[in-house]
Protein backbone atom coordinates (compact mmCIF):
# COMPACT_ATOMS: atom_id res chain seq x y z
CA UNK A 1 0.00 0.00 0.00
CA UNK A 2 2.93 2.52 0.82
CA UNK A 3 5.27 2.38 -2.27
CA UNK A 4 6.86 5.49 -0.89
CA UNK A 5 10.30 5.40 0.79
CA UNK A 6 9.85 6.87 4.57
CA UNK A 7 12.97 9.51 4.17
CA UNK A 8 13.67 12.50 6.41
CA UNK A 9 12.17 14.72 3.44
CA UNK A 10 9.23 12.74 3.16
CA UNK A 11 8.19 13.60 6.94
CA UNK A 12 9.17 16.97 6.86
CA UNK A 13 7.09 17.76 3.20
CA UNK A 14 3.95 16.08 5.55
CA UNK A 15 4.62 18.58 8.54
CA UNK A 16 5.04 21.53 6.29
CA UNK A 17 1.66 20.66 3.88
CA UNK A 18 0.03 20.34 7.52
CA UNK A 19 1.27 23.46 8.87
CA UNK A 20 0.25 25.01 5.18
CA UNK A 21 -3.50 23.62 5.29
CA UNK A 22 -3.70 23.82 8.93
CA UNK A 23 -2.83 27.86 9.05
CA UNK A 24 -5.05 28.35 6.25
CA UNK A 25 -8.09 26.35 7.39
CA UNK A 26 -7.91 28.17 10.72
CA UNK A 27 -7.46 31.72 8.73
CA UNK A 28 -10.55 31.08 7.23
CA UNK A 29 -12.60 29.67 10.48
CA UNK A 30 -11.11 31.95 13.00
CA UNK A 31 -13.02 35.30 14.06
CA UNK A 32 -9.91 37.36 15.84
CA UNK A 33 -8.18 39.24 13.62
CA UNK A 34 -5.00 38.67 15.52
CA UNK A 35 -5.74 34.58 15.94
CA UNK A 36 -6.28 34.64 11.71
CA UNK A 37 -3.14 36.64 11.21
CA UNK A 38 -1.33 34.25 13.19
CA UNK A 39 -2.24 31.03 11.71
CA UNK A 40 -1.37 32.80 8.35
CA UNK A 41 1.79 33.00 9.56
CA UNK A 42 1.83 29.57 10.39
CA UNK A 43 0.97 29.05 6.71
CA UNK A 44 3.54 31.52 5.43
CA UNK A 45 6.37 29.79 7.35
CA UNK A 46 5.11 26.24 6.02
CA UNK A 47 5.43 27.26 2.81
CA UNK A 48 9.05 28.67 3.40
CA UNK A 49 10.25 25.15 4.94
CA UNK A 50 8.49 23.62 1.10
CA UNK A 51 10.82 26.08 -0.59
CA UNK A 52 14.01 24.90 1.92
CA UNK A 53 12.82 21.19 0.66
CA UNK A 54 12.80 22.63 -3.43
CA UNK A 55 16.42 23.95 -2.37
CA UNK A 56 15.20 27.55 -2.96
CA UNK A 57 16.65 28.40 0.38
CA UNK A 58 16.95 32.30 -0.88
CA UNK A 59 13.81 32.19 -1.84
CA UNK A 60 12.28 30.60 1.47
CA UNK A 61 14.25 33.08 3.50
CA UNK A 62 13.23 35.97 1.92
CA UNK A 63 9.34 34.73 1.86
CA UNK A 64 10.29 34.19 6.06
CA UNK A 65 11.61 38.12 6.11
CA UNK A 66 8.89 39.93 3.79
CA UNK A 67 5.79 37.76 5.22
CA UNK A 68 6.76 38.25 8.98
CA UNK A 69 7.15 42.07 8.41
CA UNK A 70 3.66 42.08 6.81
CA UNK A 71 2.22 39.95 9.48
CA UNK A 72 3.31 42.26 12.11
CA UNK A 73 1.90 45.07 10.36
CA UNK A 74 -0.98 43.73 9.07
CA UNK A 75 -1.83 42.58 13.20
CA UNK A 76 -1.11 46.20 14.45
CA UNK A 77 -3.56 47.69 11.50
CA UNK A 78 -6.00 44.81 12.91
CA UNK A 79 -5.31 46.06 16.61
CA UNK A 80 -5.87 49.32 15.75
CA UNK A 81 -8.41 48.94 13.29
CA UNK A 82 -11.39 46.94 14.39
CA UNK A 83 -13.23 46.35 17.61
CA UNK A 84 -12.71 43.39 20.31
CA UNK A 85 -16.25 43.05 21.67
CA UNK A 86 -17.56 39.99 20.69
CA UNK A 87 -18.03 39.96 16.75
CA UNK A 88 -21.33 38.59 16.15
CA UNK A 89 -21.87 35.47 15.11
CA UNK A 90 -23.69 34.93 11.68
CA UNK A 91 -26.62 33.10 11.87
CA UNK A 92 -26.14 29.81 9.67
CA UNK A 93 -27.12 29.13 6.51
CA UNK A 94 -27.81 25.37 6.35
CA UNK A 95 -28.43 24.97 2.66
CA UNK A 96 -25.14 27.63 2.17
CA UNK A 97 -22.95 24.86 3.64
CA UNK A 98 -24.25 21.80 2.16
CA UNK A 99 -23.61 23.19 -1.00
CA UNK A 100 -20.25 24.55 -0.40
CA UNK A 101 -19.67 20.88 0.97
CA UNK A 102 -20.82 19.22 -1.52
CA UNK A 103 -18.68 21.65 -4.09
CA UNK A 104 -15.42 20.91 -2.17
CA UNK A 105 -16.06 17.14 -2.53
CA UNK A 106 -16.30 17.63 -6.33
CA UNK A 107 -13.33 19.52 -6.75
CA UNK A 108 -11.20 16.86 -4.68
CA UNK A 109 -12.67 14.14 -6.61
CA UNK A 110 -11.52 16.22 -9.96
CA UNK A 111 -8.35 16.85 -8.38
CA UNK A 112 -7.69 12.97 -7.42
CA UNK A 113 -8.72 11.56 -10.62
CA UNK A 114 -6.58 14.11 -12.35
CA UNK A 115 -3.44 13.51 -10.53
CA UNK A 116 -4.21 9.82 -10.19
CA UNK A 117 -4.43 9.97 -14.42
CA UNK A 118 -1.56 11.91 -14.56
CA UNK A 119 1.68 10.46 -16.25
CA UNK A 120 4.82 11.79 -14.64
CA UNK A 121 7.34 9.90 -16.20
CA UNK A 122 10.72 10.69 -15.79
CA UNK A 123 11.46 14.04 -17.48
CA UNK A 124 15.35 15.40 -17.27
CA UNK A 125 16.92 15.71 -13.50
CA UNK A 126 16.55 19.06 -12.28
CA UNK A 127 19.92 20.58 -11.21
CA UNK A 128 19.48 23.34 -8.94
CA UNK A 129 22.36 25.86 -9.11
CA UNK A 130 24.94 25.76 -6.88
CA UNK A 131 23.97 28.99 -5.20
CA UNK A 132 20.80 29.82 -6.01
CA UNK A 133 20.84 33.84 -4.84
CA UNK A 134 23.93 34.52 -7.90
CA UNK A 135 22.09 32.71 -10.27
CA UNK A 136 18.69 34.67 -9.17
CA UNK A 137 20.85 37.57 -9.14
CA UNK A 138 22.47 36.83 -12.62
CA UNK A 139 18.98 36.16 -14.31
CA UNK A 140 17.39 39.44 -12.79
CA UNK A 141 19.94 41.79 -13.95
CA UNK A 142 20.21 40.10 -17.35
CA UNK A 143 16.80 38.43 -18.65
CA UNK A 144 14.85 39.75 -16.73
CA UNK A 145 15.76 43.63 -16.00
CA UNK A 146 12.77 45.06 -17.61
CA UNK A 147 9.80 43.32 -15.80
CA UNK A 148 12.55 43.81 -12.46
CA UNK A 149 12.74 47.85 -13.39
CA UNK A 150 8.69 47.82 -13.67
CA UNK A 151 7.90 45.77 -10.51
CA UNK A 152 10.21 48.73 -8.66
CA UNK A 153 8.38 51.80 -10.33
CA UNK A 154 4.75 49.94 -9.57
CA UNK A 155 6.40 49.86 -5.79
CA UNK A 156 7.72 53.10 -5.57
CA UNK A 157 4.59 54.64 -7.29
CA UNK A 158 2.74 52.63 -4.34
CA UNK A 159 5.05 54.07 -1.91
CA UNK A 160 4.85 57.53 -2.75
CA UNK A 161 1.14 57.37 -3.19
CA UNK A 162 0.17 56.07 0.56
CA UNK A 163 2.48 58.93 1.68
CA UNK A 164 0.30 61.18 -0.37
CA UNK A 165 -3.29 59.90 1.35
CA UNK A 166 -1.68 59.77 4.56
CA UNK A 167 0.03 63.47 4.36
CA UNK A 168 -4.05 64.74 3.17
CA UNK A 169 -5.16 62.87 6.01
CA UNK A 170 -3.21 64.24 8.22
CA UNK A 171 -3.74 67.96 7.28
CA UNK B 1 30.95 18.93 12.25
CA UNK B 2 30.80 20.23 8.54
CA UNK B 3 31.18 16.73 6.83
CA UNK B 4 28.43 14.93 9.14
CA UNK B 5 26.10 17.31 7.61
CA UNK B 6 25.90 15.79 4.26
CA UNK B 7 25.75 12.23 5.58
CA UNK B 8 22.04 10.94 5.54
CA UNK B 9 20.03 11.08 8.63
CA UNK B 10 20.57 8.38 10.50
CA UNK B 11 19.61 7.57 13.85
CA UNK B 12 23.07 7.76 15.00
CA UNK B 13 23.82 11.28 13.08
CA UNK B 14 20.31 12.24 14.69
CA UNK B 15 21.85 11.88 18.02
CA UNK B 16 24.83 13.46 17.76
CA UNK B 17 22.56 16.78 16.06
CA UNK B 18 20.87 16.57 19.25
CA UNK B 19 23.51 16.07 21.71
CA UNK B 20 25.23 19.48 19.31
CA UNK B 21 22.12 21.06 20.20
CA UNK B 22 21.76 20.52 23.75
CA UNK B 23 25.46 21.15 23.95
CA UNK B 24 24.96 24.80 22.65
CA UNK B 25 21.66 25.52 24.46
CA UNK B 26 23.75 25.02 27.85
CA UNK B 27 26.65 26.93 26.19
CA UNK B 28 24.08 29.95 25.59
CA UNK B 29 22.31 29.54 29.07
CA UNK B 30 25.87 29.79 30.59
CA UNK B 31 26.43 32.69 28.60
CA UNK B 32 23.10 34.68 29.49
CA UNK B 33 23.85 34.02 33.79
CA UNK B 34 26.80 35.15 33.54
CA UNK B 35 26.18 38.25 30.80
CA UNK B 36 23.82 39.19 33.43
CA UNK B 37 26.28 38.97 36.33
CA UNK B 38 28.46 41.24 34.12
CA UNK B 39 26.32 43.64 33.04
CA UNK B 40 24.91 44.75 36.85
CA UNK B 41 28.64 44.37 37.90
CA UNK B 42 30.00 46.50 35.20
CA UNK B 43 26.88 48.76 35.33
CA UNK B 44 27.60 48.85 39.30
CA UNK B 45 31.39 49.75 39.12
CA UNK B 46 30.72 52.74 36.24
CA UNK B 47 27.97 54.01 38.40
CA UNK B 48 30.19 53.94 41.81
CA UNK B 49 28.53 51.15 43.22
CA UNK B 50 29.32 47.86 44.73
CA UNK B 51 26.87 45.42 42.19
CA UNK B 52 25.98 42.26 43.90
CA UNK B 53 28.41 40.60 45.87
CA UNK B 54 26.12 38.43 48.40
CA UNK B 55 25.32 35.67 47.07
CA UNK B 56 28.32 32.94 46.81
CA UNK B 57 31.82 34.20 46.19
CA UNK B 58 31.69 37.67 44.65
CA UNK B 59 28.22 37.63 44.05
CA UNK B 60 28.95 35.13 41.55
CA UNK B 61 25.56 33.29 42.12
CA UNK B 62 23.38 35.78 42.15
CA UNK B 63 22.00 35.16 38.72
CA UNK B 64 21.17 31.72 39.41
CA UNK B 65 19.43 32.62 42.82
CA UNK B 66 17.44 34.73 40.45
CA UNK B 67 16.60 32.70 37.97
CA UNK B 68 15.56 29.89 40.95
CA UNK B 69 13.60 32.57 42.56
CA UNK B 70 11.32 33.04 38.68
CA UNK B 71 11.17 29.50 38.41
CA UNK B 72 9.41 28.86 41.35
CA UNK B 73 7.18 32.04 41.17
CA UNK B 74 3.40 31.11 40.83
CA UNK B 75 2.67 31.69 37.29
CA UNK B 76 -0.25 34.10 36.83
CA UNK B 77 -2.33 34.24 33.66
CA UNK B 78 -4.89 37.62 34.20
CA UNK B 79 -8.48 36.98 33.49
CA UNK B 80 -9.31 38.42 30.58
CA UNK B 81 -5.78 37.74 28.55
CA UNK B 82 -6.05 35.89 25.55
CA UNK B 83 -4.69 32.58 27.31
CA UNK B 84 -3.71 30.57 24.23
CA UNK B 85 -1.86 33.21 22.91
CA UNK B 86 -0.35 34.58 26.31
CA UNK B 87 1.15 31.33 26.29
CA UNK B 88 2.57 30.55 23.13
CA UNK B 89 4.11 34.49 22.64
CA UNK B 90 6.94 33.43 25.21
CA UNK B 91 8.10 30.23 23.23
CA UNK B 92 7.88 31.91 19.86
CA UNK B 93 10.07 34.72 21.36
CA UNK B 94 12.30 32.40 21.94
CA UNK B 95 12.76 29.90 19.40
CA UNK B 96 13.53 31.97 16.41
CA UNK B 97 16.67 33.76 19.04
CA UNK B 98 18.09 30.35 19.27
CA UNK B 99 17.19 28.46 15.96
CA UNK B 100 19.68 32.12 14.24
CA UNK B 101 22.65 30.85 16.53
CA UNK B 102 22.46 28.05 13.96
CA UNK B 103 24.47 29.91 11.20
CA UNK B 104 27.22 31.31 13.57
CA UNK B 105 30.86 30.03 12.69
CA UNK B 106 33.07 30.40 15.90
CA UNK B 107 36.17 29.34 13.88
CA UNK B 108 37.21 27.94 10.16
CA UNK B 109 35.85 24.65 11.68
CA UNK B 110 33.55 25.11 14.29
CA UNK B 111 30.23 25.56 13.03
CA UNK B 112 27.06 24.20 13.63
CA UNK B 113 25.29 25.16 9.80
CA UNK B 114 26.69 25.99 7.05
CA UNK B 115 24.28 27.81 5.20
CA UNK B 116 24.53 29.62 1.32
CA UNK B 117 22.19 32.42 2.80
CA UNK B 118 23.29 32.49 6.80
CA UNK B 119 22.77 36.20 6.94
CA UNK B 120 19.33 36.37 5.37
CA UNK B 121 18.24 33.18 7.51
CA UNK B 122 19.47 35.39 10.79
CA UNK B 123 17.43 38.65 9.72
CA UNK B 124 14.22 36.41 8.65
CA UNK B 125 14.08 34.24 11.58
CA UNK B 126 14.62 37.32 13.96
CA UNK B 127 11.86 39.02 12.61
CA UNK B 128 9.76 36.32 13.96
CA UNK B 129 10.57 37.54 17.63
CA UNK B 130 8.90 40.76 17.03
CA UNK B 131 5.94 38.98 16.01
CA UNK B 132 6.05 37.35 19.38
CA UNK B 133 6.62 40.66 21.35
CA UNK B 134 3.32 42.21 19.35
CA UNK B 135 1.50 39.08 20.32
CA UNK B 136 2.74 39.13 23.68
CA UNK B 137 1.86 42.49 24.45
CA UNK B 138 -1.73 42.06 22.98
CA UNK B 139 -2.50 38.86 25.19
CA UNK B 140 -2.28 40.49 27.98
CA UNK B 141 -5.02 42.66 27.84
CA UNK B 142 -3.03 45.29 29.64
CA UNK B 143 -2.27 48.98 27.91
CA UNK B 144 1.09 49.44 29.11
CA UNK B 145 1.76 46.19 27.33
CA UNK B 146 0.07 46.79 23.79
CA UNK B 147 1.28 50.18 23.73
CA UNK B 148 4.92 48.12 24.77
CA UNK B 149 4.48 45.73 22.15
CA UNK B 150 3.31 48.55 19.43
CA UNK B 151 6.44 50.70 20.42
CA UNK B 152 8.32 47.72 19.49
CA UNK B 153 6.56 46.40 16.31
CA UNK B 154 7.30 50.12 14.79
CA UNK B 155 10.93 50.33 16.31
CA UNK B 156 12.17 47.29 15.04
CA UNK B 157 10.17 47.35 11.33
CA UNK B 158 11.97 50.90 11.40
CA UNK B 159 15.67 49.78 12.29
CA UNK B 160 15.26 46.13 10.22
CA UNK B 161 15.38 47.96 7.41
CA UNK B 162 18.88 50.10 7.71
CA UNK B 163 20.37 46.96 9.32
CA UNK B 164 19.70 44.74 6.42
CA UNK B 165 20.83 47.68 4.17
CA UNK B 166 24.07 48.11 6.20
CA UNK B 167 25.47 44.88 5.88
CA UNK B 168 24.85 44.67 1.49
CA UNK B 169 28.24 46.28 2.31
CA UNK B 170 29.67 43.65 3.25
CA UNK B 171 28.17 41.46 0.79
CA UNK B 172 29.03 43.00 -2.07
CA UNK B 173 32.56 43.20 -0.98
CA UNK B 174 32.87 39.32 -0.19
CA UNK B 175 30.47 38.09 -2.85
CA UNK B 176 28.47 35.96 -0.56
CA UNK B 177 26.20 35.59 2.10
CA UNK B 178 27.70 32.39 3.59
CA UNK B 179 28.33 33.87 7.27
CA UNK B 180 31.84 31.60 7.28
CA UNK B 181 33.12 32.51 3.95
CA UNK B 182 32.89 36.22 5.06
CA UNK B 183 34.49 35.65 7.94
CA UNK B 184 37.67 33.66 6.09
CA UNK B 185 37.67 36.61 3.43
CA UNK B 186 38.76 39.13 6.11
CA UNK B 187 42.78 38.73 6.28
CA UNK B 188 45.22 39.01 8.28
CA UNK B 189 45.86 42.11 9.81
CA UNK B 190 43.07 44.35 11.27
CA UNK B 191 42.69 47.00 9.14
CA UNK B 192 41.95 43.96 6.08
CA UNK B 193 38.53 43.39 8.29
CA UNK B 194 35.67 44.84 7.23
CA UNK B 195 35.15 47.25 10.18
CA UNK B 196 37.67 49.93 8.54
CA UNK B 197 36.48 49.31 4.66
CA UNK B 198 32.99 49.20 5.68
CA UNK B 199 33.66 52.02 8.47
CA UNK B 200 29.90 53.38 7.47
CA UNK B 201 28.22 50.12 7.19
CA UNK B 202 29.64 49.38 10.48
CA UNK B 203 28.70 52.70 12.73
CA UNK B 204 24.94 52.06 10.77
CA UNK B 205 24.68 48.35 12.00
CA UNK B 206 26.07 48.74 15.64
CA UNK B 207 23.62 51.72 15.95
CA UNK B 208 20.42 49.59 13.94
CA UNK B 209 21.56 46.48 16.21
CA UNK B 210 21.53 47.97 19.68
CA UNK B 211 17.96 49.00 18.44
CA UNK B 212 16.68 46.09 17.29
CA UNK B 213 17.67 44.24 20.60
CA UNK B 214 15.67 47.33 22.82
CA UNK B 215 18.14 48.18 24.88
CA UNK B 216 19.32 51.22 25.87
CA UNK B 217 19.60 54.36 24.56
CA UNK B 218 16.76 52.31 22.77
CA UNK B 219 14.57 50.74 24.84
CA UNK B 220 11.27 52.75 24.37
CA UNK B 221 9.24 49.25 24.26
CA UNK B 222 10.06 48.83 28.56
CA UNK B 223 10.74 52.14 28.97
CA UNK B 224 10.10 51.58 32.86
CA UNK B 225 8.81 54.74 33.64
CA UNK B 226 6.71 55.35 31.01
CA UNK B 227 5.27 51.46 30.46
CA UNK B 228 5.91 50.32 33.70
CA UNK B 229 8.07 47.33 32.16
CA UNK B 230 6.49 47.40 28.28
CA UNK B 231 5.25 44.42 26.70
CA UNK B 232 6.00 41.58 29.48
CA UNK B 233 3.63 43.83 32.12
CA UNK B 234 1.62 40.74 32.72
CA UNK B 235 4.23 38.37 32.49
CA UNK B 236 5.69 36.49 35.57
CA UNK B 237 7.60 33.21 36.70
CA UNK B 238 8.71 31.22 33.81
CA UNK B 239 7.37 32.82 30.77
CA UNK B 240 9.19 36.42 31.94
CA UNK B 241 12.07 34.84 32.51
CA UNK B 242 11.76 33.34 28.76
CA UNK B 243 11.38 36.83 27.53
CA UNK B 244 14.68 37.93 29.22
CA UNK B 245 16.48 34.89 28.09
CA UNK B 246 15.46 36.05 24.70
CA UNK B 247 16.69 39.37 24.63
CA UNK B 248 19.92 38.53 26.22
CA UNK B 249 20.39 35.30 23.69
CA UNK B 250 20.21 38.43 21.07
CA UNK B 251 22.83 40.15 22.30
CA UNK B 252 24.88 36.74 22.10
CA UNK B 253 23.85 36.28 18.72
CA UNK B 254 24.37 40.16 17.12
CA UNK B 255 27.95 40.10 19.31
CA UNK B 256 28.77 36.83 17.57
CA UNK B 257 27.45 37.90 14.57
CA UNK B 258 28.81 41.30 14.92
CA UNK B 259 32.49 40.00 15.46
CA UNK B 260 31.62 37.60 12.13
CA UNK B 261 30.71 40.33 9.87
CA UNK B 262 32.90 43.01 10.71
CA UNK B 263 35.70 42.30 12.92
CA UNK B 264 37.30 39.82 11.14
CA UNK B 265 35.90 36.49 13.36
CA UNK B 266 38.35 34.16 14.21
CA UNK B 267 41.45 36.35 12.60
CA UNK B 268 44.63 37.36 14.59
CA UNK B 269 45.07 41.31 14.23
CA UNK B 270 48.28 40.94 13.76
CA UNK B 271 49.50 38.31 11.27
CA UNK B 272 52.68 37.13 13.40
CA UNK B 273 49.92 36.12 16.33
CA UNK B 274 48.50 33.53 14.58
CA UNK B 275 50.00 31.39 16.48
CA UNK B 276 47.20 32.05 19.14
CA UNK B 277 43.75 30.11 18.26
CA UNK B 278 41.22 31.40 16.37
CA UNK B 279 38.45 30.56 19.13
CA UNK B 280 40.67 32.97 21.61
CA UNK B 281 40.66 35.83 18.84
CA UNK B 282 36.49 35.25 18.24
CA UNK B 283 35.78 35.00 22.29
CA UNK B 284 38.15 37.73 22.97
CA UNK B 285 36.28 40.43 20.42
CA UNK B 286 32.87 38.35 21.17
CA UNK B 287 33.41 39.70 24.85
CA UNK B 288 34.29 42.66 23.60
CA UNK B 289 31.11 43.78 22.11
CA UNK B 290 29.30 42.36 24.55
CA UNK B 291 30.76 44.75 27.11
CA UNK B 292 30.23 47.39 24.84
CA UNK B 293 26.73 47.09 24.79
CA UNK B 294 27.24 47.17 28.54
CA UNK B 295 29.24 50.21 28.36
CA UNK B 296 26.43 51.86 26.44
CA UNK B 297 23.57 51.09 28.70
CA UNK B 298 25.60 52.68 31.54
CA UNK B 299 26.26 55.91 29.74
CA UNK B 300 23.20 56.65 27.39
CA UNK B 301 19.85 58.12 28.63
CA UNK B 302 16.89 57.01 26.57
CA UNK B 303 15.86 59.06 23.41
CA UNK B 304 12.39 60.52 22.99
CA UNK B 305 9.82 58.72 20.51
CA UNK B 306 10.17 60.92 17.17
CA UNK B 307 13.97 60.74 17.97
CA UNK B 308 13.53 57.09 17.51
CA UNK B 309 11.64 57.13 14.46
CA UNK B 310 13.68 60.29 12.73
CA UNK B 311 16.86 58.89 13.42
CA UNK B 312 16.23 55.80 11.66
CA UNK B 313 14.43 56.99 8.69
CA UNK B 314 16.05 60.15 8.07
CA UNK B 315 19.61 59.83 8.97
CA UNK B 316 20.68 55.61 9.36
CA UNK B 317 18.59 54.41 6.18
CA UNK B 318 20.21 57.14 3.93
CA UNK B 319 23.66 56.70 5.58
CA UNK B 320 23.36 52.91 4.24
CA UNK B 321 22.03 53.40 1.37
CA UNK B 322 25.23 55.82 0.42
CA UNK B 323 27.16 53.10 1.72
CA UNK B 324 25.77 50.38 -0.87
CA UNK B 325 26.11 53.05 -3.27
CA UNK B 326 29.71 53.92 -2.98
CA UNK B 327 30.74 50.29 -2.39
CA UNK B 328 29.36 49.33 -5.62
CA UNK B 329 31.44 52.78 -7.45
CA UNK B 330 34.73 51.58 -5.84
CA UNK B 331 33.95 47.55 -6.77
CA UNK B 332 33.35 48.91 -10.41
CA UNK B 333 36.21 51.28 -10.52
CA UNK B 334 39.08 49.43 -8.54
CA UNK B 335 38.61 45.85 -8.42
CA UNK B 336 36.94 44.87 -11.64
Amino acid sequence: MWNVELTGEFIAFFVFAVMIITGAVMMLSLTQVVHMVLSLLAAFIGMAGMFVLLQAEFLAFVQVLIYAGAVTILMIFGIMMTNHQGEGAEFPRAWHEGLAAVGALALFGLLFYAIRQADFSQVTAYAPAEDNTLAIGKLLFTGYVVPFELVSVLLTVAFIGAIVLAKKEAD
Amino acid sequence: MGDRLNESLSWGNALIFTLWGVVLLILVLGFVTYAIYFERKVIGWMQHRIGPNRVGPLGLLQTVADILKLLIKEDTIPRKADRVLFILAPALAYVPAFGVLAVIPYTQNLYFADINVGLLYYVALSGITTIAIVLGGWASNNKYALLGGMRSAAQMISYEVPLVISVVGVIMVSGTMNLRSIGEQQGDWFWQWNFLPQIIGFVVFIIAAVSELNRTPFDLPEAESELVAGYHVEYSGFRFAFFMLTEYVYVYAIAALTTVLFLGGWQAPLAFLDFVPGIIWFLLKFASVVFFLIWLRATMPRIRVDQLMGLGWKVLLPLSLANVFITAVYLELFVK
